[in-house]
This record gives structure tokens, sequence and C-alpha cells, in this order.
């Protein structure tokens, strides 16, 4: 048996955990994904709030409804040419007294490309299999759950919900362009409906899934020259002891513990 | 039956880390086990502690004397070392053993009144050192405090000491007195955090413990 | 880019404005077509109109030049044609790419940032709101067009609102006045603006009158001559 031992229970654990992510700082990343036929700059941050932890023997901590709230900025840009047919302003006639008649000639128009920017706020949720990993690196003992398997992930918002907020964005960006006025409807059905559900998870999921498959908590860290006490004056220097080694896992009695155990030496 | 039994956390200490701590502690700050009076130790540092010498009429400076521990080894209940007859470690405590090394300045006075060439040697000068090693055995308690921010602290008290095969009785008595106040002063000077005893993992807030069981210092608590 | 712009402004003509001109006077007539502000910076005028005695009587005949943007220039589809006394050449240009533009001939009755006689400037109206029109020139003749929002919800409501696009709206402006001064259309409808007489003048938002500084003030100093070897700053 380990000369130090520490053990936590689930409920402990729910509670250490939840301490352990709501410590951890936003994570972020940027970059490019194809939202159905368009190529989407995105960036995007986050933060993690814990869910309920189930310890399983001899190593998993499960975390059900891993909360991962998330802000995306999506700018993308659209050819609306590849949504509305050219439009032509057919010839316009005045009769100008004494002169005649004066004809302006069939405008067509090509439509232009615009570029949308959409600020999507949501949540994704998932239960995931966290190992334990136990490591002696920069002269720490560090304890971490990091994840090995993530459900399905679950968005909170519906995907046509977020297609609407899409579409709501688009809208007020097509406004501005002459002559679209009455097409508008037409225009953002068309371009909702080619981005489509299938488009907008294979979007999300692929830029959200690695911020949860990647997430590491730290459940402790502490120096191999670990401090006993502090030094209280000139005659009383600084206690250490040796932490010499350090491993963690699941035990299962009547009730599962996150154990942790540690040998020392003076 | 579950480490942490009806709390969310538990730490705990086996006897062998605790003495490995205490090891750390008097090989840090080693005047923890050595205390002399102006004669031993003129100064406090880091190496002994320097106490008064011991008031007596007629000597001039008072009698200097020093005491010496080696660094006691801690048993948790249960027992693991062979304890002298009259001892007995029961549930919740800890016995000890160590050595103490008793030493006395023995000062020859010079002041008779004939004696009128040479001076009374007054201060402290080391004359004839008279000591004597003692193996010491002691039977004690853990004495603690912790707070709602999962602050705490532990220190070991002495309650009885046992001197061996020392006659008559009587003075065996005297001396395990005076080694008992001596020892229990020193080790109440040191607390140890619970934080330490857990090595960093888990902070918890004390709602049980700490407590000595199966040769260890248990605490259990929430987080 | 020039996608989204609707402006109305004469002096830069866009893919929904055309520029229309009658030639009262037998001649040559060279002009060039150029970026709207460009016509004193490029003095080549190489493309031309040709007005011959009238042969037939009646009414004019009106000419279509049809703009192509091509290598930063503006390209007509015709860059020679002949007209008779009284005809009426109408330029557009409806590559939504192309910068704003201006036509400018030799002659002074003949541009289209300065309006003068029997001429006219056409404006689809993509955008619903009110414009208030003004002379960038200075003169008091201004106006307003309402441009009224149409949502269609049914093929009907296309169709019908197709059939209004073709009629546009007439604004004739003779003797410093417009006449009328308000018209109301629905959006994507057009509406021509006739300039029988004036003294020179713009069709122009008047949100865009004064913007922008044609010349450097007179009074501003020429640059000071760099000493040699010494680096700009």
């Amino acid at each position: 048996m380990a000369e130090i031992i520490a053990a936590i229970d689930e409920g402990g654990a729910s509670d250490l955990l939840s301490d352990a992510i709501a410590a951890m700082p936003p994570v972020a990343s940027s970059g490019s994904g194809s939202l159905g036929p368009f190529t989407a700059g995105y960036s995007v941050q986050g933060h993690f709030t814990s869910g309920s932890v189930d310890l399983i023997a001899p190593s998993t901590v499960r975390i059900d409804h891993l909360h991962f709230d998330w802000h995306i900025d999506l700018s993308f840009q659209i050819d609306l040419d590849d949504f509305l047919p050219t439009f032509c302003i057919p010839q316009a006639c005045v009769d100008i007294p004494c002169v005649g008649r004066v004809c302006t000639p069939r405008i067509c128009l090509s439509w232009p490309t615009i570029s949308v920017s959409v600020p999507l706020d949501d949540f994704a949720e998932a239960s995931a299999d966290f190992g334990i990993n136990v490591s002696l690196a920069g002269g720490n003992w560090k304890v971490q759950i990091v994840v090995q398997n993530v459900s399905q992930l679950q968005f909170g918002l519906t995907t046509a919900a977020v297609l609407g907020l899409i579409a709501v964005a688009v809208t007020p960006i097509l406004l501005l362009i002459p002559f679209i006025g009455p097409f508008i409807a037409i225009a953002v059905d068309a371009i909702i409906a080619t981005i489509g559900i299938a488009g907008l998870t294979g979007f999300l999921g692929p830029i959200i899934s690695p911020f949860i498959s990647g997430l590491k908590i730290p459940v402790y860290d502490q120096p191999k020259h670990f401090k006993v006490l502090p030094a209280s004056g000139p005659n009383d220097p600084d206690v250490f002891i040796e932490l010499d080694s350090v491993s963690a896992d699941v035990q299962h009695s009547n009730e599962d513990e996150l154990v942790l155990s540690v040998d020392i030496s003076p | 039956m579950s480490l942490t039994d009806s709390a969310e956390v538990f730490g705990s200490i086996h006897e062998t880390a605790l003495n490995d701590m205490l090891h750390a502690f008097f090989s840090a700050r080693p005047r923890y086990l050595r205390y002399g009076s102006q004669a031993f130790a003129p100064t406090t540092t880091v190496n002994e502690t320097s106490i008064s010498a011991i008031p007596f009429p007629g000597i001039p400076g008072g009698i200097d004397w020093q005491v010496t521990f080696q660094i006691p080894g801690v048993d948790l209940f249960k027992q693991s070392q062979a304890l002298p007859a009259g001892l007995t470690l029961g549930p919740g405590q800890f016995s000890l053993h160590t050595t103490v090394e008793l030493c006395v300045n023995c000062v020859q006075r010079r002041d008779d009144r004939g004696n009128t060439g040479t001076k009374d040697r007054r201060g402290h000068h080391l004359d004839q050192v008279t000591c004597t090693k003692l193996g010491v055995f002691g039977i004690g308690h853990i004495d603690s405090w912790n707070n709602s921010n999962g602050d705490g602290a532990v220190r070991l008290r002495v309650d009885t000491v046992e001197l061996v095969d020392i006659t008559p009785d009587a003075l065996e008595t005297v001396l395990e007195c005076i080694i008992k106040m001596i020892l229990d002063a020193v080790l109440s000077q040191i607390e140890l955090p619970l934080k330490a005893l857990r090595a960093g993992a888990f902070q918890l807030v004390v709602t049980n413990g700490p407590e000595i069981d199966d040769d260890r210092i248990k605490v259990f608590g929430n987080v | 880019m020039y996608l989204n712009s609707d402006a109305l402004d004469s002096r830069a003509l866009r893919y929904a404005d055309c520029y229309g001109q009658r030639f009262m006077r037998e001649g040559t007539f060279h002009y060039h077509v150029m970026p709207n502000g460009a016509q004193d910076v490029n003095l080549e005028r190489p493309y031309t109109i040709n007005v011959s005695q009238r042969k037939r009587s009646g009414k004019m005949t009106q000419h279509s030049v049809a703009l192509q943007w091509k290598n930063h220039e503006f390209i007509p589809d015709n860059q020679k044609i002949d007209v008779e006394v009284g005809d009426l050449v109408v330029w557009n240009c409806s590559d939504r790419n192309a910068p704003p533009y201006e036509i400018a001939g030799e002659k002074e009755f003949f541009a289209s940032a300065r309006m003068l006689n029997e001429c006219g400037f056409s404006h689809a109206f993509g955008v619903p709101g009110t414009y208030e029109w003004g002379d960038a020139h200075g003169s008091d003749v201004a106006g307003i067009v309402h441009v009224e929002e149409l949502t269609c919800e049914s093929r009907s409501d296309l169709s019908r609102w197709r059939a209004q696009l073709s009629k546009a709206a007439l604004v004739m402006i003779a003797d410093g006045a417009a006449k009328p001064t308000e018209v109301r259309i629905v959006v994507g409808q057009t509406v021509y603006f006739a300039i029988v007489t004036s003294k020179g003048m713009t069709i122009t938002d008047k949100r865009l009158i004064g913007i922008g500084v044609v010349c450097p003030p007179k009074t501003s100093k020429p640059a000071a001559k760099r000493k040699k070897g010494r680096p700009a700053a």
C-alpha cells in the first residue's frame, strides 16, 4: 500500500472536476471548412462545464453531459449567380412630348458575390470517457484525465434553428443589393437549402469535436520537490520531501473512488 | 469498504511516510532536536536552539545544560514496534522511540576565601561536560486543527514516557517526567499541514479526523 | 468593387443607368467613354457619331450603344455610328463589375457629366427608399423619387412586377425646373430624366453633392524639393 493515499468518491470527483474545468481558460481556434458548397472561415471560442461523473474501475472517468458553450464567427462568400438566374430589367419606354418615344435598353444583370458574417452561439453536449494520465514533467507530478472516447455530439440548437440564424444574417446583406428585393425569399431559401442540414453538421462537428476530443482535465499538479512547510525565519528554513512516485486509478469497493497513491522520501 | 466511507474525500499517511516527513523536518531544522544553554549554544541557529541555564543561587550563570534528541521513530496504531513493559499502544495512539542525551557543564568553583590568586571563572565556558544517553519510549496522541477553508495541521503530543533500566525507580520517574515534558514540548512545536499529509491531493474540508488507525493518520472530509 | 452601388448620379453612370443625347446639327462628333472624372485626364476621343442631314421627316430615331468593360476600358459595340439630325443615341454598360463611367464628347453639349440640352439620363432604382435629387453644378433643379418596396410572394406577384418594370416614369427638365418634381415608383422601375434645356446640370442624389474634391485647392503649395541623397519621409 502506498505511503500516502488520497481518495475521492464520485460526488467529490464531480465537484473536483467541475472546479477544475471551470478554472480552465477558454479554448479557441480558427480556420476554414466546407459549409455545404461554401468555404467558410471561422473563429470559434468556448468553454466547458462539467457534467455528472461516473468513476469506472480500473481507470475510466466518465463525464455525462459534458457541456461546451461555444461562440463562432462564420464568414463566407456567396456568389448569388449560383442561386438566382440573371435578372433583366426590361426595356422601359417613355413618350417625350415633341420628341417621341425613348426607350432604355433591356439591361440584364448578373448578381454579385456577397460576404456573409454569421455569429452563432450554442452549446454542444457529449458523454466522454477519460483515461488517467500520470506524468512527471518539468519537475512536477501531473495527473490529468484525458479524453479517450466521445459520444455523438448533441448541439443545443436544432440544426434547422442554426440555419434559421444564417438566414437571418444573410437577409440584411441581401437587402442592400439593388433589384434583389422581390427575390429575397427565393434567394434565402436557395442559400439555406444549399447549405442544408448535412452541410451544417458536417461543418460544425469537425470544428467543435476537437475541443472535446483533446480535452485534458488537471486533477493533481504538485512539484516533485514538495514543500511541507515554508520557511518561517532565518533558523527555520523550508522543509521539503521528495514525491518519488505518483499513481492514480479508480478503485471499486462498495463505491467507486478515484485514488491517488504517492510514495515519498525525505 | 471504501476509503472515503461516508465522506467525499479521504487522505492518509502511513507511518513510514510520517517518519520520512519527520526526518525531513529535523534534517532541515535540526535546532528542534538540540537545545543548549549558553555554554553549549550561545545563540539559536538552524542547528541548535539556545535556552537558559538552570539558575541556582551560588552558581554563577546557573547550570549549563544541553538536551539532544535523535530523530524520533513513530509507530502508529496498530503496533509495529516493540515497546517496553508498562507501555501499551492503544487505538488512536502512536508510540515513539528516540534517544536523548543530557549533558551538564560540571563547573568546579574556585572562589575559596583564601584562594585570592585565582579568580572565579564566571561566564559560560565549557569546563567538564558530563553526558548521559538514555533510550526513550513514549506513547502519545495527535492533536489537530482545521477550518472551513480546508486548512489544518496535525501535531504529535506525548502522554507517557518510559526510560528503561534506570534505578532507583524514583530517579526513573523523575527523569521520565522531565523527558516527557521536554519531548512533548519539542514535538508540539511541529505542525504538519494536512495538505502535506496527503501530498497536496484533493482539497478537503475536514468532517472527521485526523485519527490514527491501521498504521496511518487518516482524515475525511468534503470537497 | 462596384457591385452593390445603387447611387443616383449622372456624373457616374452605372449598370442601371443610360445616358442619351440627341444630335441636332450635322457634323462629326468624337467622344470617349471613361471612368468618371477622367475626361480631363484622357483627351483622346476615339469614337465617332456622324450626323448627317435628316432624310426622313417625322419622329427621331433612337440608336443604342452597348458598352463593354474590358481590360480596364469601356468599348462601344459600335464605335462609329451614323445618325441623322435629331436622332437620339443612348449608351449603357450593364456590367455590374464595371466602374462608374462618363461619356465625354469634344463639344460642350455632349457630356454625361454636365448635361446641357436635348439629352437624358435614366436610372433604374434597385433599392427602396426616398431619393432627393439635385444638380451638382448648382442650379435649383431638384426633385424627389419615392421607390416603394415590393415583396413578391407568388408567381403572379412577380409577373405583375415585371410588367410594371416596362413602364418608366418621366421627369421633364426645362427652364430651370423639373416636372413633375416628385414621382412614385416601385423598386426596379426606371425614371427617365429628359433635359430639354439647361445650363449644364446633373441628376445627383443630394447626399452625394459636395462629396469629393475634383481639383486640389489653388492655395496648396507645391511639394518641397527633396535634398539630394536624403530619403523620403
